[in-house]
């Protein structure tokens, strides 16, 4: 029988070589990939998104435990069909206009996909009327939208206003987050949410589709 | 006679007595942009940023970039200019590898940024170690003392000078995602590029130790969540020499704390670095001006103190005016303490909130103060 608790601490020392062997043996050893992602990943990314939340994690364990959590999604992604892995919910994402910061909007990303969300990346530097078509492309629960600089998150508010003049934003849950954005900026500009760090995000967009 | 702000500045710096609450303003993020977009207040089309501060009644911080000019031995620098981007090829024996800034009033953050960094891959490690290995600074002030003919006793022109050496590897040659990929996946690599690079940065360091810059920066830009993992093993002892060194030659030095610091505040104290600057305090970040100073009290003097986002439209004149007074009664009696900004006027920030922020420190910044 498979040892989840060693996949769990693979994620959590970011050790993504562990990660894609252990994902390897699971499926080997007839493992479903749905038990492989929920009771191994998803379950090594709970703790290392408390551990972040309390302070005992920084940046560079988030990174490497994402890379270990991506890099065995790949090893597993062809064997789940959408049937047996029925997504959370689907998420717009990218830094915005002027700002080429990713760190974090990387790691939550990351995270997203691997607690079953459907992430579209958009990347850095992304002018508001690609926000808006990727809303209309994707069709997604929840936009989000990152910045690291006072000077590039007003840009937030130009894109809110875009969903609004496109009637869209009705439609999709807005979150932001970065270093500047504080929860006054973010009543000031009505977004939906605001996620302090990487591993709060994650809350916030299971409440925010409901699950 | 009353100080400068020049000389109060540097009082405050070195923790000697102050008649006033000395105010060093940046806003060169907010002339960049309206410069560009040709949308300064009509009264300010043509004037420079030291005169723009003058007539708002502030003290003056310009910023210089770097005192030197770079040269490397044995290699190709072939520069290709496609604006906004400048991509910099360097060609070394050892290899090529690519570096690419972007500069634009129109977009982006309105002063020069790296879109591209050289570190690729680890293929890129032979060509990078070359490079640091032949590096060569050559002094040159010449145009940082036109801005400090320009600042007069208005100010200080404060020089980007220096990162420690892991800070130089983490956001000029690496970027921090991939730096902690390398370090994890190649630790011995990364260590040896530290190595090299310590040469590097004793250069910069011996060339601020004979200038006439006053308070050379040491490091900055960092966030707790990035830095404390590395802070203790790779900066606090490299300041530690480093702070040591500049004091033998008569130097103060600072460092730019624009991140989040509530972490490295304990580590900070180790490292001896004089001058805190870009101070930006909650609600940009999770810690007080209060909570600072109790941390650190009189040890370390700071510069900065009212965050960027309280210059803009999100907050309302009376809330900015409550801010700056609660901050004066959290500085009190206000010793070791530049007034200004942490760390910049944003584009869309209100100029006049500058005058403001002067005009109070006029009114209740006569030390000690007594709020």
């Amino acid at each position: 029988m498979f040892n989840y608790s060693t996949l769990i601490q693979a994620v959590v020392d970011g050790n993504h070589i562990k990660s894609v062997e252990l994902a390897n043996e699971a499926l080997k050893g007839g493992v479903s990939p749905q038990d492989i992602v929920g009771s191994g990943l998803q379950a090594g990314m709970r703790i290392v998104g408390d551990k972040f939340s309390t302070g005992n994690f920084f940046v560079p364990e988030m990174l490497l435990a994402a890379r270990a959590v991506s890099r065995a999604m790949e090893v597993l992604q062809p064997h789940i069909s959408a049937a047996d892995m029925p997504i959370l919910g689907r998420v717009v994402i990218g830094t915005v206009f002027g700002d080429i910061h990713d760190i974090g909007k990387n790691i939550v990303a990351a995270f997203l996909r691997g607690a079953g969300f459907e992430v579209f990346d958009l990347g850095i530097n992304i002018p508001t009327a690609s926000f808006v078509e990727a809303v209309k492309e994707h069709n997604p629960d929840i936009l989000g939208m990152s910045a690291l600089i006072t000077t590039t998150m007003h840009t937030m508010t130009d894109v809110i206003k875009a969903l609004e003049g496109a009637e869209l934003r009705s439609k999709v849950k807005v979150i932001v987050g970065g270093a500047p954005v504080t929860q006054h900026f973010v009543e000031h500009i009505g977004a939906d949410g605001y996620g302090a760090d990487g591993g709060s995000a994650i809350r916030l967009c299971r409440n925010l589709v409901g699950k | 006679m009353a100080m400068t702000q020049k000389q109060r500045i540097l009082a405050a710096a070195r923790k000697q007595p102050v008649d006033r609450l000395p105010v060093g303003a940046r806003i060169d993020v907010w002339y960049n942009y309206h410069s560009g977009h040709d949308t300064l207040p009509e009264k300010y089309r043509g004037w420079s940023i030291p005169d723009i501060l003058r007539d708002q009644g502030a003290g003056i911080q310009l910023r210089h970039r770097a005192i030197w000019e770079t040269e490397y031995r044995d290699t190709e620098v072939v520069i290709h200019e496609d604006p906004p981007y400048t991509t910099t090829e360097y060609r070394t024996p050892k290899g090529t590898v690519t570096m690419k800034t972007m500069f634009t009033p129109q977009e982006g953050p309105w002063i020069p940024y790296e879109v591209e960094l050289p570190f690729k891959s680890p293929d890129d490690y032979p060509a990078i170690e070359h490079l640091l290995e032949n590096t060569v600074l050559v002094p040159y002030w010449d145009d940082y003392l036109r801005k400090v003919e320009m600042v007069g006793e208005d100010g200080l022109v404060l020089v980007t000078a220096s990162y420690s050496p892991m800070q130089e590897i983490m956001r000029t040659i690496m970027g921090y995602e991939r730096f902690f990929f390398e370090l994890y996946d190649h630790p011995s690599q990364v260590e040896h590029l530290y190595e090299l690079m310590k040469g590097v940065v004793w250069q910069k360091l011996n060339i601020l130790a004979e200038s006439p810059v006053e308070i050379p920066e040491v490091c900055g830009n960092w966030s707790d969540d990035i830095h404390t993992p590395v802070f203790r093993k790779y900066f606090v002892p490299w300041f530690q020499k480093a702070v040591e060194f500049l004091h033998s030659k008569g130097k103060l030095t600072h460092a730019h704390i624009d991140g989040e610091m509530k972490r490295l505040i304990p580590m900070f104290l180790e490292t001896g670095i004089d001058v805190a600057e870009a101070w930006s305090p909650a609600p940009m970040t999770f810690v007080t001006t209060a909570e600072l100073r109790k941390s650190w009290g009189d040890k370390v003097a700071i510069w900065g103190g009212v965050p960027a986002v309280l210059f803009e439209p999100q907050y309302s004149d009376e809330e900015f005016d409550d801010y700056v007074m609660n901050l004066f009664r959290e500085i009190a009696p206000g010793y070791s303490f530049i007034l200004g900004m942490g760390d910049n006027v944003a584009f869309d920030g209100k100029i006049e909130r500058v005058g403001r922020m002067a005009e109070l420190a006029d009114k209740y910044g006569r030390l000690p103060i007594e709020i």
